[in-house]
């Protein structure tokens, strides 16, 4: 049988925030605040660029760390904001690409719950994931062990 | 004291009789005899729970005259928290970093 050369996966985090849905929305709507947090899982984030309209653009870009198998490879978001709902609700396309190679394709969407004590933000990640088709079985998991794997399959493609 | 070892953290932590130690202790220092009485257990097995505790960096024993002292040691905390900081996903992350930003609105 010949192996999928996709990989398709669904994650959904959930999270509470003592603040109103206006409040969540912002740190989704504004670029300087979103830089702030999209940035923290990454060490090296280079550049962020949002233009928070539906249909504008999202890029961002960070160099890979010395502890990835990597080490100063260039890892590029480029994304596109597809719906906008002020205080409710923010969907977003992007892809994902490693030294050039195009890894992934992602729907982020991001829907805000007004709460008796603030905001639920449900986040759901679907992801499609490219692989190399004599790749090593992907891992199931964790973004992170994921995003390894896939660096893994690019570089030996 | 040296690097962690984080498998010892979880191995001591791994235990209820030394979590209840850990609990007494991150509310105050205590000798180990006074440590002892609340648990039911003799002197001898908490002082090996407390060596357990000790060599991992979750606790700190100093002997003063003719009683040793206890209390809560940052170290092994840390690595604790470093740990699971280390394999929560990226996207817990940034989600992570969301509620840092908010709470600094």
């Amino acid at each position: 049988m010949t192996e999928q050369s996709i990989v398709h996966d669904t994650f959904v985090i959930e999270r509470a925030f003592a603040k109103p849905p206006a409040t969540v929305f912002a740190a989704l709507a504004d670029p300087a605040k979103k830089q702030r947090w999209y940035g923290a899982g990454h060490n090296n984030m280079l550049t962020f660029k949002m233009d928070f309209r539906p249909g504008g653009a999202e890029t961002a870009t960070y160099r890979m760390g010395d502890d990835t198998p990597f080490p100063g490879a260039e890892l590029a978001h480029e994304g596109r904001l597809l719906d906008i709902v002020p205080n409710k609700r923010v969907v977003i396309a992007s892809t994902m690409a490693l030294a050039g190679h195009r890894m992934s394709a992602s729907l982020y969407s991001f829907e805000l719950v007004p709460t008796a004590n603030g905001t639920a933000l449900i986040f759901t990640h679907q992801g499609a994931f490219f692989e190399n088709a004599d790749g090593p079985q992907m891992r199931k998991g964790g973004w992170n062990a994921l995003l390894d794997q896939l660096a893994k399959d690019v570089v030996a493609a | 004291m040296g690097k962690i070892d984080i498998g010892r953290v979880f191995h001591a932590l791994g235990d209820p009789t030394r979590r209840a130690i850990v609990d007494r202790l991150s509310a105050a220092p205590s000798s180990v005899s006074r440590l002892a009485e609340p648990l039911d257990i003799t002197v001898t097995a908490v002082a090996q729970h407390l060596a357990v505790l000790e060599q991992c960096g979750l606790v700190k024993t100093q002997k003063v005259g003719r009683v040793r002292t206890c209390r809560i040691e940052s170290a092994g905390f840390d690595a604790l928290s470093g740990w699971i900081a280390e394999h929560r996903t990226l996207w817990e992350r940034r989600l992570d970093a969301l509620g840092e930003v908010l709470d600094d609105d």
